[in-house]
């Protein structure tokens, strides 16, 4: 399924849909506002870096975007789903059906070989055990751990770690696929070797890839970035298109 | 499927060794308790167990085999007057005195006076033909192989009960008593031994039934005379329950029972829901992650419950293999030990229910498994 898509493609619908959504935490006589009333769309089948200071507020919007989290107001539209309106059974079956994740920490159950972790979660999406074989196989051909297989966690480097939590993202064949800081915990070449798998993946599948980092040095492998600061999207820009489409958003 | 539960068990096992361990000893304690107590108050209805008599006849409101009182010998007609009835024979219960030959004190034996012909009821299923005939010689008497120590005699010797003369004739095994030191002689050599003038009739008569099965109805038919003064009749079973059922509870030994079955399944429980909860915490970001993925609380709860499950079975497999042994050992040493079906699906009802509660309070730790903390 190759979708390439261009920056000037004019009949795109939003994969991601943000409405006014505002978020915030009490903690004891404390209340942070981390996001207020921030409007947002993310396009289909490219990859979306969302760049800012730590505790900006990024790792909440992701959360909310991707259903792990309700807003306080304000409306989530994920793949023409209104999120607000699912309880928590049907979030679980829309993450199951159409999300993949990665996380900072690779989150590898210490006794699972890098093909189990692939495939567990494929269990339970009512697929054939063939068919889950073979999509955890390729899956880790494309992340290029064809020839690690067989091994845990403790047998792998940071980087093959990362790798094999996109490959079990990836293998569910999600449309939206969130990656949070997916590069801090490695060092530039294996964050570099992420970024790129990540870029690959929103090209190749046409998979919408948000991601969260406050790393500057992914932003030129990124289709479009948002810098946000304090709960709000300082710019909009695509580092590769034409300048016209670059457009500051006024705060 | 990825057995993901199973695979967990066996790469962390030293993470769920205590809990298997907790699960093991609690089964093992409850395992050996049963079989003891069992085994010890087992043998207090070794008379009537040991016996091939189906009707028991003795006094009213007798509780325990040992607490029997003479009733009139002429009852023994009567109840032979029973269509149902085949045989009759009398059993005479006597607590005596015993000075051995060598300086052991006294020593408080319960004298079993039975019918010493080779077909007699009384403990025929414990006792081997040949010593049972042996009983027949005058002073003759079979002590059982466990207490020879504490009578300080060996076959042959003679030492005397009551102040009269007894000889060892035979040695039996598997008859020791409660409280005391079981001998076994004949009738005659009974009715020689008791002191007490007044006691003439027998403790007890035993019947054997044409149809064994009708022994509920049997008894319950010769009840009802009064005219030989008091007596009354149980089925074999009945007395044998009744007699087990005294000591347990009047003895205050089955409250004990219970109250140590609760504080081992409360200590076995504690610890194993510790373990299993350190090891979900200890997955907790990987569960979370799996979740976030979209695979459901439900599915997270399942794998809890299946390691609490195997955590379970291989305690038990473990508490019987180490059961087994030790009750053998037991045995040889004249311990009584017995098991049951009843009571070995008594331990392993707690057993596994020990590990179900550990994996319910476990699987409490998975609310903690929230994917949004993953995003931070
Ligand atoms: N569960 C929470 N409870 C309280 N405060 C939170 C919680 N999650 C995030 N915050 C606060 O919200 C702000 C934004 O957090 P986050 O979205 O994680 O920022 P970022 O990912 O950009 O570093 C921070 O100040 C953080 O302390
Ligand atoms: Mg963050």
């Amino acid at each position: 399924m190759i979708h390439p898509v261009t920056a000037t493609e004019p009949m795109r619908t939003p994969a991601l849909q943000a409405d006014g959504i505002c978020k915030a935490f009490v903690s004891g006589h404390q209340r942070t506002q981390v996001l207020d009333g921030l409007t947002l769309n993310i396009d289909a089948g490219e990859l979306t870096l969302i760049s800012g200071p730590s505790g900006c507020g990024k790792s909440t919007l992701l959360a909310v975007l991707s259903g792990l989290q309700k807003v306080d107001s304000g409306r989530v539209q994920a793949l023409g789903s209104e999120l607000g309106q699912l309880d928590l059974r049907a979030l679980e079956r829309f993450r199951l059906q159409h999300t993949g994740f990665v996380f900072q920490g690779f989150n590898l159950f210490p006794a699972l070989s890098a093909f189990e972790q692939v495939e567990l979660p494929l269990n339970h999406m009512g697929l054939s055990r063939d068919e889950a074989r073979r999509r955890a196989r390729s899956s880790l051909e494309e992340v290029g751990l064809a020839h690690r297989m067989r091994l845990r966690p403790s047998e792998l480097s940071g980087g093959e770690k990362q790798r094999v939590a996109i490959a079990r993202a990836l293998a569910k064949e999600p449309e939206l696929l969130f990656a949070d800081e997916p590069t801090s915990a490695l060092d530039a070449a294996n964050g570099q070797m992420i970024i790129d798998i990540l870029h690959r993946i929103a090209r190749t599948h046409g998979t919408t890839v948000l991601c969260v980092s406050h790393d500057p040095r992914l932003v030129v492998h990124a289709d479009r970035v948002l810098a946000m600061e304090d709960g709000r999207i300082l710019s909009d820009q695509r580092p590769h298109a034409s300048l016209i489409d670059n457009k500051e958003i006024p705060s | 499927m990825v057995a993901l539960a199973r695979k967990t068990l066996i790469y962390e096992w030293r993470r769920f060794l205590p809990a298997m361990l907790a699960v093991g000893f609690a089964g093992l304690l409850q395992l050996l308790q049963i079989a003891l107590v069992l085994g010890i108050f087992g043998s207090t209805s070794l008379y009537i167990t040991g016996s091939s008599a189906d009707v028991w006849i003795g006094y009213p409101g007798t509780q325990s085999v040992g607490s029997g009182r003479t009733i009139d010998a002429d009852v023994e007609s009567h109840v032979l007057m029973d269509p149902a009835v085949q045989r009759v024979e009398p059993y005479i219960w006597i607590d005596g005195d015993w000075r051995g030959p060598t300086e052991t004190g006294g020593v408080s034996v319960f004298v079993s006076g039975i019918d010493p012909r080779p077909d007699g009821l009384m403990f025929s299923k414990a006792l081997a033909p040949d010593l049972r005939t042996r009983l027949a010689e005058p002073g003759a008497v079979v002590v059982d192989r466990s207490v020879l120590d504490q009578l300080g005699v060996d076959i042959g010797h003679t030492a005397t009960i009551n102040g009269h003369q007894v000889r060892v004739v035979g040695i039996s095994s598997g008859l020791r008593a409660l409280g005391g030191v079981n001998v076994l002689c004949s009738l005659d050599t009974a009715r020689q031994l008791n002191d007490d003038p007044t006691d003439s009739g027998p403790t007890y008569l035993v019947a054997k039934l044409r149809d064994p099965t009708q022994a509920d109805a049997v008894a319950a038919r010769l009840r009802g005379d009064t005219a030989f003064g008091p007596y009354t009749t149980w089925s074999a079973s009945d007395f044998a329950s009744i007699s087990v059922r005294y000591w347990l509870f009047d003895t205050g030994a089955g409250a004990g029972v219970l109250f140590l079955a609760g504080i081992v399944f409360l200590v076995g429980a504690v610890i194993t829901s510790q373990t299993l909860i350190a090891a979900v915490n200890g997955s907790v970001r990987e569960y979370a992650t799996l979740n976030a993925l979209g695979v459901g609380v439900g599915a997270l709860r399942k794998v809890v419950l299946e390691q609490a499950f195997w955590v379970g079975a291989l305690g038990l497999l473990g508490a019987s293999a180490l059961g087994i042994l030790l009750m053998m050992l037991a045995r040889s040493q004249d311990v009584p030990v017995v098991l049951n079906l009843p009571a070995a699906l008594a331990c392993i009802i707690l057993v596994m229910g020990l590990a179900a509660v550990s994996g319910l309070a476990a699987m409490r730790a998975l609310r903690r498994a929230d994917p949004a903390t993953l995003l931070r």
